[in-house]
């Protein structure tokens, strides 16, 4: 099947090297002590973060350390078909663990010893690459909460089909079989901190792919840094600065 | 006697956000005697309530309804299955309600919220019961297929009044929910035709087109506090912990009395009381309708 026609064109009208549309809201959720929406083309996913909270559980408490928790569910319509079991599922425990450990590289836990960071992401519409939008989406709802961090954490993916590097893949697209390439950095340092690729793909491509993938990351960043600097614009003006 | 005067001198010093804290219920009963409550509502009014028609684009009819914060989103999703022996000529309704952890600090993952299966079980209850709609239009071909209509609901922000905000998107779900088109395959088994292949149709279709569910009367609902001689319409989620007693009341479009529902509590209801939340949830039944019909008309004008 072709993915990119000879114009240069793939499925969905984007150029090889262009990424979907992406938005983002703060403080989608009032209860949370941060949240925030994320939207990358039709993937959308909330992240709600509640914390620093008294840890719940004695046993786990860490004395010099906050413990940071993540759970990833996606909603029973977000995918084609109906799913029968969200969360629980194998998928879904390996994302929910490799956001955490994302996550937890940024933060600065030392400054919160004993207490409780529970970072919860629940995905309302599956149209691939929801591994990185999650984590833009905890990024943003972890400044909101006001937890310090080192860094932004930010992630995109990108592929290799018809002998072309793509950026950001949709869920046709990373269907096709192709290797698919997903990065989290750390923009102001350029450091990677998540790294996941499957299927074959040689050594000199790779790094095209994955040099693809952190620009995209870098877009990402630029934007969430707007959407973060308007928010802070917006309350100055509420409190009257 | 003295304690009480230690805690009025504390009270008179103390910060507003504090006394909150440390005395709701006094904090709230200073505000009932003037007839208001602290977001500045009087008794009987419900919060700003929006509706958004197809919010989910994968599904065959969704709704995103909000009460104030609390935020419902409702998905339906149509499959094809056997109807059973008894009513061959019936569809199928399955309601689920969510509560997932991002909702309130109270839901953590491993132990769920108890306030989800009770609204799951209030709503389907009450969806079914009301007659809303009628199972036999679900029906494709008698005795061998027939359609299944999976509603999920997700609470994304749970800030008080959860089937109130559950219901009216449901409902609002239900109103935009499109039948999507069938065909027999070879194995004269009933398929559910995709958007590609409804132009060029070899087979013949079941149903020629998308149509509406005929819903025969929609129900709304209301729920209110009883605290002392008080009653608070629409409460948010600080007022629901504090003052346990809730009762809630769905009425029909023809105002009838739908469902009632009073869970205990340690206030008790005399008749005057359920009278005057009948008398509120009418006022308010008037408003959704409003608030309904004017999302389902922006829907049609795009």
């Amino acid at each position: 099947m072709e993915f990119v026609s000879p114009e240069g064109l793939r499925l969905d009208g984007r150029r090889p090297m262009e990424m979907r549309q992406i938005r983002a809201e703060i403080g989608a959720v009032s209860r949370a002590d941060g949240s925030a929406v994320f939207e990358m083309g039709n993937t959308k996913v909330i992240a709600a973060v509640y914390g620093p909270r008294e840890v719940q559980n004695r046993s786990q408490q860490i004395n010099d350390q906050a413990l940071v928790r993540c759970e990833y569910s996606m909603a029973n319509f977000s995918t084609g078909d109906r799913m029968r079991k969200p969360k629980g599922d194998r998928r879904s425990t390996e994302i929910s663990l490799v956001i955490r450990q994302t996550m937890e590289a940024c933060i600065l836990t030392h400054l919160m010893p004993r207490s409780q960071i529970d970072i919860f992401v629940q995905v309302l519409q599956a149209d691939g690459g929801t591994r990185s939008a999650c984590i833009n989406a905890a990024t943003l709802a972890l400044a909101d909460a006001g937890i310090p961090m080192c860094d932004l954490v930010t992630s995109c993916s990108a592929g290799y089909l018809n002998s072309t590097a793509l950026l950001d893949l949709n869920y046709v697209e990373d269907s096709a079989g192709g290797p698919d390439v997903t990065v989290g950095i750390l923009p102001k340092s350029e450091k990677v901190t998540l790294l996941q690729m499957d299927a074959k793909l040689p050594m000199d491509t790779f790094e095209n792919v994955m040099q693809l993938a952190i620009e995209g990351c870098k877009a990402v960043a630029t934007y969430i840094r707007e959407v973060l600097l308007e928010n802070t614009k917006q309350l100055e003006y509420r409190r009257g600065v | 006697m003295s304690s009480t005067n230690t805690s009025s001198d504390l009270s008179s010093e103390m910060e507003v956000d504090a006394f909150r804290r440390l005395f709701p219920l006094r904090f709230h009963e200073r505000h009932l005697l003037e007839s208001i409550r602290p977001d500045a509502r009087p008794l009987g009014k419900a919060r700003d309530t929006s509706l958004a028609l197809g919010a989910v684009a994968s599904a065959h009819g969704s709704a995103l309804a909000k009460i104030g914060c609390t935020t419902m989103l409702a998905a339906i999703k149509m499959e094809v299955m056997t109807p059973t022996t008894e009513s061959p000529d019936e569809g199928c309704i399955v309601i689920d309600f969510h509560m997932p952890p991002i909702c309130s600090p109270i839901v953590r993952p491993g132990r769920p919220a108890e306030a989800a299966p009770v609204v799951s079980k209030q709503l389907s209850d009450t969806i079914l019961s009301s007659g809303m709609i009628d199972l036999k239009e679900l029906s494709l071909v008698s005795g061998k297929a027939a359609w299944m209509a999976y509603l999920d609901i997700y609470c994304l922000d749970a800030d008080g009044a959860l089937f109130d905000a559950a219901l009216l998107s449901a409902v609002a779900a239900f109103s935009h929910l499109e039948i999507p088109v069938v065909s027999l395959n070879e194995d004269g088994r009933v398929v559910v035709v995709s958007e590609e292949d409804a132009g060029k149709l070899e087979k013949e279709a079941v149903n020629k087109e998308k149509r509406k569910l005929k819903l025969s009367t929609v129900s709304f609902s209301l729920t209110c506090i009883l605290h002392k001689n008080y009653i608070l319409a629409d409460p948010t989620a600080e007022e629901e912990s504090i003052m346990e007693t809730l009762m809630t009341v769905v009425l029909d479009s023809s105002f009838q009395l739908v469902s009632l529902y009073k869970p205990g509590g340690p206030v008790l209801a005399c008749t005057s009381a359920i009278q005057d939340c009948v008398a509120l949830t009418r006022q308010r039944v008037k408003e959704l309708q409003k608030i309904l019909n004017e999302a389902i008309s922006d829907m049609e004008v795009d």
